[in-house]
């Protein structure tokens, strides 16, 4: 037996990248989660109306939106690496002074600002794009276990914040969940590494690329459409045609975010703790829909058919939601919607590498989340508009709902065997030019 | 309707959580743990410190195999590079 038979293949240190940049949104998604804990104990102390103190979270959800695009231009420029262990080090920092509140404004500019723009640096939308640069084969994979950080921090940090304010004060709380965040530092700072190259590594692990009998090196694939800017992008069709349905993506759940629980308790007479139940049943399912899609792409390809049948589904669910007048229709409206929650982000950051590069991943993905944003913000001021018009959500959900037709169309038309580098074939180049 | 806009759970986005569903999951929390707010703080700390531990556990575990797949990569690129 030879050598190389008895050694084991260590783990792919693309995996380690991926671990960190998992604990690192799961803290800080899951203490910018927290905010909602401490509405009710800050208000009381400072005697807030919940306006006031909503007006902070709501200039948080802008400006983390707005901050996106800049941060993935720092992401492209600078590299992740830096970038996240800065925003790492303001976000922890800002999170613990939050414990040293002492009027609103105080609030609205540490955590409707400071927080808000430092967590743009460690967001998803930024940790997807370097997957895109280790993983290539597995990205989906990657980015889908990545993206779960999402759930896990509502599922696991929330609670602990609830007990831990139970326990202490919302001082205490704040403090603690600052050091939280910054105890990902260690991590990101052993672990997060720019590229595989870095490490003497290829994307997967894979060997270095083969040689053939002309002594010609292959390079890695190259899509027609890959880009050095993200200026160059937004000239052409599938960028259009993924933010356009990332903003209905953002439309439609965003929207249930804010009214799933009324709509239940008024339209459909559960009671708050069952309404509340199916929520985080959806939430639950979250998990396995982001794997699931993940897994799947990587797996049979297609990309942009699994992202056109999860918002086909959701769409699917909406009309279950309104024809079916019975708690039933609540439970498998969250069992569809659960699915593709976070399904639709994992294809879209996911087919947006694959078919424009790594070079501006970082600010492609940050303008086609800030789509999201856009959409998810209108969505919910539309629907307490017509809610208060027509005393139902009826409507507004039959809206947005609908437009999960024409996103699914959107994301079916993306001619992705054209575009994706997944698709093409090796491009050889002389071996002295690499 | 402002005031709606922070009470939700925003798992997609990353947004505060809705003090319903909070007080579910609070409810269903102290079935499992008791009342006791240390001992769920204690236990989900332990959750969370035990992620990057489990991490770093993993990596210096393999620090062996990665010290004997250096050479061989040394080696596969030195080949390359002659070829």
């Amino acid at each position: 037996m030879t050598t190389t038979e008895k050694t084991k293949k260590p783990i792919y240190y693309g995996w380690y990248v991926c671990a960190a940049t998992l604990f690192i949104g799961f803290v800080a998604i899951g203490a910018r989660n927290s905010f909602g804990v401490f509405v009710v104990p800050m208000s009381d102390e400072f005697g807030w109306n919940r306006f006031t103190i909503s007006a902070a979270a709501a200039l948080g959800v802008l400006i983390n939106g707005l901050s996106q695009p800049f941060f993935g231009q720092i992401f492209d420029r600078t590299g992740g690496r830096k970038m996240i262990l800065i925003s790492i080090v303001v976000l922890g920092s800002a999170t613990a002074m939050l414990a040293l509140t002492f009027h609103i404004l105080f609030l609205a500019f540490m955590f409707g600002i400071v927080v808000s723009m430092a967590q743009s640096g460690p967001a998803p939308s930024n940790t997807a794009a370097l997957m895109a640069r280790w993983f290539k084969r597995r990205r989906a994979t990657a980015i889908s276990i990545n993206s779960s950080a999402l759930s896990m921090g509502g599922m696991i940090m929330v609670p602990f914040s609830m007990f831990l304010l139970q326990a202490t004060n919302w001082r205490v709380a704040w403090l603690a969940l600052g050091i939280i965040v910054l105890s990902s530092l260690p991590m990101a700072y052993f672990f997060l590494r720019e590229r595989p190259a870095d490490k003497g590594l290829y994307p997967d692990g894979d060997p270095a690329p083969p040689v053939d009998a002309s002594g010609v090196k292959r390079r890695e694939t190259l899509g027609p459409l890959e880009v050095d800017t993200w200026k160059q992008s937004f000239k052409t069709a599938p960028i259009w045609q993924m933010a356009g349905s990332y903003f209905v993506c953002g439309t439609t759940t965003f929207v249930m975010s804010v009214h799933f629980i009324p709509f239940a308790i008024e339209d459909r007479g559960v009671s708050g703790a069952t309404a509340a139940t199916i929520f985080g049943y959806m939430m639950f399912l979250n998990i396995f829909g982001a794997l699931g899609a993940g897994i799947l792409s990587d797996k049979l390809g297609g990309t942009k058919n699994l992202l056109a049948f999860a918002y086909a589904m959701r769409g699917v669910g909406y009309l279950v939601l309104l024809t079916v007048d019975s708690v039933l229709g609540l439970w498998i409206f969250a069992s569809i919607a659960g699915f593709s929650w976070v399904a639709t982000p994992v294809l879209t950051s996911s087919l947006t590498a694959d078919v424009y590069g790594t070079k501006a991943l970082g600010t492609i993905s940050g303008i086609t989340f800030m789509f999201h944003q856009f959409g998810g913000f209108g969505s919910v001021l539309l629907a307490g508009l017509l809610f208060d018009i027509t005393g139902s959500y009826t409507l507004p959900f039959a809206i947005v709902g609908a437009l999960l037709l024409p996103a699914a169309i959107s994301a079916f038309s993306i001619k992705e065997r054209k575009y994706s580098s997944r698709y093409q074939t090796r491009v050889p180049t002389p071996a002295a030019g690499d | 309707m402002m005031a709606s806009m922070i009470s939700f759970i925003l798992a997609h986005q990353g947004d505060a959580a809705d003090p319903e569903l909070l007080r579910w999951i609070k409810i269903q929390l102290d079935h499992i743990f008791g009342s006791g707010p240390w001992a769920v703080v204690a236990v989900m700390g332990i959750v969370i410190l035990a992620i990057p531990v489990f991490i770093t556990v993993v990596y210096l575990m393999q620090a062996k195999r990665r010290a004997a797949v250096a050479p061989m990569n040394q080696e596969a690129q030195e080949q390359e590079r002659v070829r």
